[in-house]
């Protein structure tokens, strides 16, 4: 008897522990089908769905720049020319050869040979934009990963220009200052938030395994993580990496979404916006991402509406939206450095109170096991 | 067919030594205020818009009047943003003061696009008896350049008579050595970071003056191009070091300036993309930078025993 019953409770505690380790990404991907679905079907404002549709795709990015610079501590200003990648090679692979065979007409015959007769659909060229993107990120995570605080902030900041000045430059490929012509405008509200909830859960799963763990300890205490045998550039060099891939699929999708893209998309705006987000909600956790993304882009919405609708009949000048975007990032690094969400994840329902003033860490789960 | 004769060579080496002055300036002045408070200050190129919309506007008054207000307006300003935007997070991380000015950057150039809405293009007119060319033994030069020289070489000078023999220039360089050393020995830390953003702001109206005279053409982004070569200088010359970051400047400046001349039309709108990669490299391998080599070696012949303390630069 008293058997069965400890049996039940195990059996329930343990569900429990399940629980609490996939509360954050179901409620998180609950919170994107939530705003998927009102917008799409009760909203149903062409506006509100273009700006949902553009919050999915910075999400993603922001969730790519979670998954390097959250779990290591490092700021990146590079990330935005993976997407670059990831654009361009899916474009490359994905506009009809009829079109390719006019707009890129000085491209080097070896290439020509490989991307002409490309007639990739969507899907498969966002995953090998993400996989060029992949590629790029492992060749200069190789320095990357042995720098960190200025030095790191500059290298990758060194990155996003190289990558801007080769885009602008090398027009054989690229069409170099022109826009693109004749990408496939392929990327569906659906689809981009298939893709966010797939990065929530890849940047959650990461953060919580062994890699993720010894990364965020390096995070906190570079030489201690060194001295229980965290091989720092290594684990720095795997977020690196699956950031990178990230960011190419962003990028793909951003790409198949504007379709008249170039290189000034992909450059010091962008660079910022995300960057905004991500250190407004708090680089520490997913949820930081996910609330600092939603939270500026229901300000920078509002500001847009403000400058456009007026409100009261009073219109702010054109651009207010921009700096209030850099306002709401200077005040959050004076104010609060660390974010909205402190670099926490949601806390499960029974610890609320720990939101309530309490700060001492929540009480120790009855499951010690399931928990990481 | 291009047979480069020596005054060629003189020319481009004449161009790329007035070019590589003013990086000079620009690396020597973001490396002042890294040294002092570990800030990489990325809204030095708003330093520099400032400068050229005060140009802008006061240019009808004189040449005299233009100058003056420029140099007031850039100080002004530069104190201000210390007092409303660095002041508040100085104890935060390097990375951090970073992501500061990057913020405070944008944001800038987002409000001077607000302010002066893109449409009518502003430039700053040309001195015709400054940019005129005139030739000495067939070398082209202007007084635009010369004047470039002069300043640049006064400016240092000056910098170095204040770092070297004045009461400000020992506390200053005592924080770039040791910021919290320096304030426990009675250094007064507003005073000195103050006197850095002052110092940063005179050397920004003089590089602002030098260049726009040149280059005219007043947008709100018109300081980030310069910006970002000088980061490559300062990362160059070695974080933190005055001296290098003048050198790496200059030699930036040279080198970009002699390969944009000289590389074939192919690939010379690459040079930028090698010197950005080029920084990349430096950065993992020669931490400290051209300076930092040299001053190895040198130690390294005077004393093998003491290990170098310093590694990492004051944060």
């Amino acid at each position: 008897m008293t058997e069965a019953t400890s049996a039940a409770r195990g059996r329930q505690t343990r569900l429990e522990g399940i629980l609490r380790t996939l509360w954050t990404p179901l409620l998180l991907s609950a919170f994107m089908v939530a705003i998927w679905l009102v917008v799409t079907h009760i909203v149903d404002d062409v506006f509100y769905t273009s700006e949902a549709e553009k919050f999915f795709l910075r999400l993603l990015i922001v969730l790519a720049l979670q998954i390097f610079c959250g779990n290591s501590g490092i700021l990146s200003f590079g990330q935005v020319a993976f997407m670059a990648v990831g654009a361009y090679t899916s474009a490359l692979l994905t506009i009809p050869t009829a079109i390719k065979q006019f707009t890129f007409l000085s491209m080097p015959g070896t290439l020509k040979d490989i991307v002409f007769p490309a007639e990739l659909s969507a899907f498969q060229g966002t995953i090998v934009g993400g996989l060029a993107a992949l590629v790029v990120a492992m060749v200069f995570g190789v320095p990357i990963v042995r720098l960190t605080g200025v030095a790191a902030g500059i290298a990758t900041l060194a990155i996003l220009v190289a990558m801007n000045v080769f885009i602008q430059q090398t027009s054989s490929i690229t069409r170099g200052t022109s826009t693109q012509i004749g990408v496939p405008q392929t990327t569906t509200m659906r689809a981009t938030v298939i893709w966010v909830i797939a990065a929530i859960v890849v940047a959650f799963a990461y953060q919580q395994s062994r890699n993720g763990l010894r990364l965020r300890a390096s995070r906190e205490n570079d030489r201690a993580s060194r001295s229980v045998g965290v091989s720092v550039p290594r684990e720095r060099y795997l977020a690196f990496a699956l950031s990178g891939f990230v960011c190419g699929i962003a990028g793909a999708l951003y790409g198949h979404y504007f379709i008249t893209f170039s290189y000034l998309d992909f450059y010091f705006d962008l660079t910022f916006l995300t960057i905004a987000m991500l250190v407004v909600g708090g680089m520490g956790s997913v949820s930081g991402a996910v609330v600092g993304t939603s939270f500026l882009t229901v300000i920078y919405v509002f500001f847009q509406r403000f400058e456009v609708n007026g409100i009261g009949g009073t219109t702010v000048p054109s651009g207010t939206a921009d700096v209030v975007m850099a306002l709401a990032l200077l005040i959050a690094l004076i104010l609060r450095p660390k974010g909205l969400t402190a670099g926490r994840e949601i806390p499960w329902p029974r610890d609320w109170r720990w939101f309530r003033g309490d700060r001492r860490r929540p009480p120790a789960t009855e499951a010690p096991g399931t928990a990481e | 067919m291009l047979l480069a004769s020596t005054s060629t060579y003189f020319q481009y080496f004449a161009d790329s030594v007035a070019y590589g002055s003013l990086f000079a300036l620009m690396a020597l002045s973001l490396s002042l205020l890294f040294g002092v408070m570990g800030l990489m200050n990325f809204a030095y190129g708003e330093l520099i818009m400032v400068g050229a919309y005060t140009m802008f506007y006061t240019e009808r008054y004189g040449w005299l009047v233009m100058i003056l207000a420029t140099f007031a307006a850039v100080i002004v300003f530069a104190l201000v943003m210390e007092l409303v935007a660095f002041r508040p997070v100085r104890r935060a991380s390097p990375s951090t003061l970073l992501i500061t000015s990057f913020a405070l950057s944008i944001g800038l150039q987002k409000l001077f696009y607000m302010i002066f809405p893109p449409g009518s293009p502003r430039t700053v007119k040309p001195y015709p008896w400054l940019t005129n060319q005139f030739e000495i033994k067939g070398v082209l030069f202007s007084r635009l350049e010369i004047a470039t020289w002069i300043v640049t070489i006064l400016l240092l000078v000056g910098m170095v008579l204040l770092l070297k023999r004045t009461a400000l220039g020992v506390q200053l360089r005592a924080s770039t050595e040791d910021f919290r050393m320096a304030q426990l020995v009675g250094v007064k830390a507003n005073w000195v970071i103050s006197s850095a953003f002052a110092i940063t702001g005179f050397l920004a109206a003089a590089v602002t003056i030098l260049y726009m005279l040149n280059h005219g053409d007043v947008r709100p982004n018109v300081g980030q191009g310069p910006l970002l070569i000088a980061f490559v200088g300062v990362v160059i010359g070695g974080l933190g070091s005055l001296g290098g970051a003048a050198l790496g400047g200059f030699t930036l400046g040279v080198v970009i300036n002699l390969l944009s001349a000289t590389l074939p039309r192919s690939i010379q709108g690459h040079t930028l993309m090698f010197a950005f990669l080029l920084v990349i490299l430096m950065l993992v391998f020669q931490p400290n930078g051209l300076m930092g080599t040299i001053d190895k070696l040198r130690r390294k012949r005077i004393t093998e025993e003491i290990p170098r303390a310093a590694e990492e630069p004051a944060t």
